[in-house]
């Protein structure tokens, strides 16, 4: 049953859980140690994300876990929702619990959590310890530029160091 | 297993200051005799007839742990944070780690004059950074202040600068630019020549510059009719507000009714905050000013040119868990401090005394009065090794094991009863404790005396053969923990 579909500029590095239905677009990047469990429903992932080391994408739901195009999820993240959108940065052990999604150019903050069922508008930044929100009131112009070369670095650097698996 | 972590969790030493936390600077240092009476009125004050809770709760304000103590070894006194005097050594920002100088300080308002600021939403420091100009045809780049937590920028509020250096210059540019301070300072102006005017006409009457008889002047200066008079001063025209024909309104609100008014909070709330300066605190004895503490006055430097604390003069007691058996018996003594206290039954109580000086140390342990626990202090007088290099120490003498106190030790000469544990410049004592009475926590009071003789000169006497004795004499209170 386990269908993984990497496109051809995937990057996936070999010593990565993944488990079930899953397809990876173009650009992306998965780091060593994360976990993409299609457990109940099929994970798609959209092109030019960033996914780093330890992070977990749990699909416990039967329909689609989507995720869209140019996020970054940082380090020990966890994303057990139904789907995020595009630009987000989902932060270091952040999580979108439950059946929560998030927008577009949305932040989850370092240590913060969605709702479990909440549809996080877009642009909304989740942060600080007790928990607080804002909505952004920029729009998020200077995020591809940084984004887009934080990728070329690891599409460069990444399999000098890790081993990849090769795309079909 | 819970009682062992509970207890061994309360276990503690704390010293007493017996200052009174004011200012007592026309005393003189105490001297040794002086010293003797104090300890007989802290003995007194021990035995009189308080209650150890209430005793507790009164000694609590001048019990500290030994790291928080100083020492002044001018007066040979223990002094705590309260009897100190506090004065500043240098004031930095903990931001950019820029020592900001003295001068500085007050123009500055102690805050700091560079790129720091706090965000409005979370307080946060923020970052300077250069991102593309709202303003004007865009593509032009500016710098910004943002927050990396909650992402505000200062294009939020409007600030968009063009350097990004020396922001807080910018801002005080944008502030002193604004309609109502050009107005204020254009209305100075002209209320400034009038005033100059009216005091050269008015000069030969009376003198008078007084505002409040302004008017006054002002109508009679026509009378002299000199060509320069008030009169002919044109009148004063707005340099940026236009009359807007608003009128006083009518409608005045009853005092309790001022919470309905909508107030919409002072705007320099959204504003970012500069970042507030530190300061690094050096410490004098408040009888004799001497400089116990002195830090370095770099900020990113964290030693201190002078530090005289108080374990380094005075034994530091704690309680070990487990004691280095010497190499004859190859054990280890383990478990120690550990039985559970309870009423009637006698525990073993083993503290370590630590001798921080080059020289050797009397110390002699006595037991306040206590009701709730019957103390034997086995050993009350032993003497503390001089702190040396490891390789300097004699061997370790093991004596007398907690089963048989009285036994004579296979080694070296007569063993002192009570001494658990020697090593280098520590000795660990027993003590048994026969609490009497139930209680959350039980704490003995120990008089300690410590002797030693000064190893340093005295400047003033000419007689440098006889080093003078030094006694220090305090109060520890020993927190052992639950009696059941």
């Amino acid at each position: 049953m386990g269908r993984l579909h990497l496109a051809p500029q995937a990057l996936v590095c070999k010593n990565t859980i993944l488990e079930g239905d899953i397809r990876i677009g173009n650009g992306t990047v998965v780091h060593i140690d994360a976990s993409i469990i299609a457990k109940n429903g099929p994970i798609i992932i959209g092109s030019n994300n960033i996914i780093s080391d330890r992070v977990r994408i749990i699909n416990n739901h039967t329909t689609p876990l989507v995720i869209g195009d140019n996020n970054q999820i940082e380090t020990d993240a966890v994303i057990e929702g139904r789907g995020i959108g595009h630009k987000n940065v989902v932060q270091v052990r952040g999580k979108v619990v439950g059946t929560s999604t998030l927008g577009n150019n949305c932040v989850v903050g370092v240590m913060c959590e969605t709702e479990p069922a909440e549809n996080v508008p877009d642009n909304t930044i989740l942060f600080g310890n007790p928990q607080s929100r804002r909505t952004r009131s920029d729009n998020n112009a200077e995020y591809l530029e940084v984004h887009n070369k934080h990728l070329q670095y690891v599409h460069e650097m990444l399999p000098r160091y890790n081993a990849i698996i090769g795309a079909e | 297993m819970s009682s062992e972590l509970d207890s061994g969790s309360q276990l503690g030493v704390l010293y007493y200051c017996p200052c009174s936390g004011c200012m007592r600077t026309t005393d003189a240092p105490v001297k040794a005799s002086k010293q003797k009476r104090e300890f007989a009125e802290l003995a007194e004050e021990c035995r009189a007839p308080l209650d150890i809770s209430t005793q507790e709760q009164l000694a609590v304000l001048r019990t500290w742990p030994i790291e928080k103590l100083y020492y002044c070894d001018d007066c040979s006194e223990v002094r705590c944070p309260h009897c100190v005097i506090e004065e500043p050594a240098g004031y930095h920002c903990p931001n950019c780690t820029f020592d900001v100088p003295t001068a500085s300080v007050r123009s500055e308002k102690n805050s700091c004059a560079r790129n720091c600021f706090h965000c409005p939403v979370c307080t946060h420091v923020l970052v300077v950074v250069v991102v593309e100009s709202t303003q004007g045809d865009g593509g032009q780049s500016c710098s910004v202040l943002s927050c990396a937590v909650c992402m505000w920028d200062s294009r939020e509020i409007g600030w968009e600068f063009e350097t990004s250096t020396g922001i807080s210059a910018q801002i005080e540019r944008m502030r002193t630019g604004g309609p109502a301070v050009k107005e204020y300072a254009s209305l100075l102006d002209y209320w400034r020549t009038v005033q100059r005017t009216a005091s050269a006409t008015a000069a030969g009457n009376h003198g008078l510059t007084s505002s409040a008889s302004f008017k006054h002047r002002l109508t009679s200066a026509g009378l002299h009719g000199s060509t320069t008079s008030v009169d002919n001063l044109p009148p004063y025209k707005a340099a940026c507000y236009v009359d807007s024909g608003a009128e006083l309104t009518e409608d005045f609100k009853a005092l309790e009714d001022a919470n309905m008014i909508p107030f919409n909070g002072d705007p320099r709330t959204k504003e970012p905050q500069r970042v507030r300066l530190h300061m690094k605190l050096s410490r004098r004895c408040r009888m004799c000013h001497h400089i116990l503490i002195k830090p370095e006055s770099k900020a990113h430097n964290s030693r201190f040119k002078i530090q005289l604390l108080a374990a380094n003069f005075l034994p530091t007691i704690t309680f070990p868990k487990t004691l280095p058996a010497p190499k004859a018996r190859g054990s280890l003594l383990e478990h120690l401090n550990t039985t559970p206290l309870r009423v009637g039954s006698t525990a073993p109580v083993v503290l370590r005394f630590t001798n921080p000086l080059y020289t050797e140390m009397d110390v002699s342990v006595d037991v306040g009065e206590l009701d709730a626990a019957q103390t034997d202090v086995l050993a009350p007088r032993f003497t503390l090794p001089p702190f040396a290099e490891l390789w300097e120490y004699d061997e370790d003498e093991d004596d007398s094991s907690l089963a048989s106190p009285s036994a004579s030790s296979s080694g070296r000469g007569s063993v002192k009863r009570g001494i658990i544990h020697q090593h280098g410049n520590q000795i660990a004592i027993q003590l048994d404790v026969t609490p009497r009475a139930q209680t959350q926590k039980l704490t003995i009071p120990l008089c300690i005396t410590c002797t030693h003789l000064d190893d340093m000169a005295e400047m003033d006497t000419s007689d440098t053969s006889t080093p003078r004795r030094i006694v220090n004499t305090f109060w520890a209170y020993v927190s052992l923990g639950m009696v059941n």
